[in-house]
């Protein structure tokens, strides 16, 4: 008996493992993304409420406003892969932030109450979104890194698994937000 | 917040009168110690020769032991009246002078469910001290903060017992602006700095005493730090790059290894110091620059904390 049942044991172990934090690891990136799942329905369901306190002051940003609500609709389908909701995210951020720009110039719309209110909500939903994206991308790393590094990746591949996109996270969102800033103006 | 120059202008001018007052005070009890020093010394060492063909070399150990340890004692006894003076008269009207909310109390230290509450260090103390104990409100902020000295017991083979340090240094607690549920707790790493990349990563992913290990973002960060916390997004919702990199400031700034925790709406603050806050020395002059600019500057540094991590920015969420 032998030493070549024992090397059978070790080995038959060290693939259980392997296979385990594969699992353990993809799983995470799937836990994780439906946190920034939430929070961007979270974001999306402000939009409505947000299009109709600005719509009647904006006259000139109306294909911005168009823009935002179509881009809701389409992230509201059903079976949209993740990659889908991440390409989404990021044209849904890029546009709220045109918007919120825009707003700037309106006086009237920027002391209004409720106009105020949907921004302060918007910014913690930016957060948490941030928030949310770093820890996704974090765990994607970790799983693909896992894909890519030798042993795992012997046994990766035999299971199928692909490589993850990651959020890109523009320089403007490595820096917090200042809400004070904002308020200040 | 007043800045350091103003509260140095503070120091040596609206307190002036007072710090010449102590100044004679300090000059007379420095003449004691050092008289009784002598006489001290000298009577130990007149014992020591008298009885000295007796002695083993063992003997010449113990008596050094108990030399020193007296001398602290009595150094501690002759100096007390000074020490207290002092706290009084110059280190309360610099803590009203940063902010009148708030409260000194010499002799008290932050109280021990504070300390266990902030997850920082994973073993119960069985004996704490501490004093210099501030508390109170700046912008609206809750803070106090002490120095604090944690030990735990260990009983020997020969029931002997020792007491082991948790904690010593600098403690603080604050009320933090940002809504959370879990915990996060933020580490000095020393695993991944002594054991390298690989090894010391992987003991601190499989530190069993923790939550789970979150890796930040931020390669300076995660140099000097280790996360661990309950929370993967919560964790990061609280840790932004901007509150990472000012708390890599700060730990430039104090140049001492530093526990942060985030537990129940409140940030906790460890930072490990050997000496105590603002205990005076009488070998110095207290009109010496060097001597108050450091009482003025530590005051500074960790009252600034909730300007430096802006504590004070409520966020509409927590309104």
């Amino acid at each position: 008996m032998s030493t070549s049942l024992i090397i059978v044991i070790v080995i038959a172990i060290i693939l259980v493992l392997m296979y385990n934090s594969l699992v353990a690891k993809k799983n995470q990136v799937d836990n994780i993304f439906a946190s920034v799942d939430t929070q961007l329905k979270k974001r999306y369901n402000l939009i409505p409420n947000l299009v109709a306190s600005v719509s009647k002051y904006m006259e000139h940003e109306k294909s911005l406003l168009e823009e935002v609500t179509k881009l809701r609709s389409e992230a509201n389908k059903p079976n949209l892969s993740d990659k889908q909701k991440i390409d989404l995210d990021a044209k849904t951020t890029k546009t709220l932030g045109s918007i919120m720009i825009a707003v700037e110039n309106y006086p009237d719309l920027k002391a209004n109450e409720n106009v105020m209110h949907l921004q302060r909500s918007l910014n913690e939903v930016e957060e948490q979104i941030a928030a949310a994206r770093r820890a996704y991308n974090q765990a994607v790393t970790d799983y693909n890194n896992a894909l890519e590094m030798i042993p795992t990746n012997f046994m990766a591949s035999i299971m199928g698994y692909k490589a993850k996109d990651v959020f890109v996270i523009s320089k403007n969102e490595r820096k917090n937000v200042n809400v004070s800033e904002l308020f200040a103006k | 917040m007043k800045t350091i120059s103003e509260l140095t202008d503070f120091y040596y001018k609206t307190l002036y009168p007072v710090l010449e007052e102590l100044e004679k005070e300090r000059e007379a009890v420095k003449s004691k110690v050092i008289k009784i020093g002598i006489f001290y010394t000298l009577i130990v060492f007149g014992i020591v020769f008298s009885i000295f063909k007796y002695l083993e070399f063992e003997a010449f150990v113990y008596i050094a032991i108990f030399y020193i340890a007296g001398w602290a004692w009595i150094y501690k006894f002759l100096i007390s009246d000074y020490a207290s003076d002092f706290k009084q008269k110059i280190i309360a009207p610099l803590i009203k002078e940063i902010d009148e909310n708030l409260d000194y109390l010499p002799d008290l230290h932050i109280p021990l469910s504070n300390f266990n509450r902030s997850k920082l260090f994973t073993s119960r103390p069985d004996r704490v001290s501490g004093n210099d104990y501030v508390r109170g409100k700046i912008d609206n902020i809750d803070i106090a903060f002490s120095d604090f000295h944690a030990e735990k017991k260990h009983k020997g083979s020969k029931g002997r017992e020792s007491w082991e340090k948790i904690f010593k240094g600098l403690f603080i607690v604050s009320d933090f602006h940002k809504k959370f549920h879990g915990q996060t707790v933020i580490l000095p790493d020393s695993a991944q700095s002594l054991l390298g990349d690989l090894i010391g990563g992987w003991l601190q992913a499989n530190n069993f005493s923790r939550d789970e290990l979150i890796k930040m973002d931020n390669v300076d960060f995660e140099k000097e730090f280790v996360v661990y916390g309950t929370d993967q997004v919560e964790a990061r919702y609280i840790l932004t790059h901007t509150l990472m990199q000012k708390l890599l400031n700060y730990k430039k700034k104090t140049k001492q290894p530093i526990y942060v925790s985030f537990v129940g709406g409140k940030i906790y603050m460890a930072i490990e110091y050997n000496d105590d806050m603002f205990e005076p020395s009488v070998f110095h002059s207290l009109l010496n620059y060097k001597i108050a600019m450091e009482y003025v500057s530590t005051l500074h540094l960790v009252i600034g904390i909730v300007e430096e991590l802006k504590l004070n920015q409520k966020l509409w969420s927590k309104v």
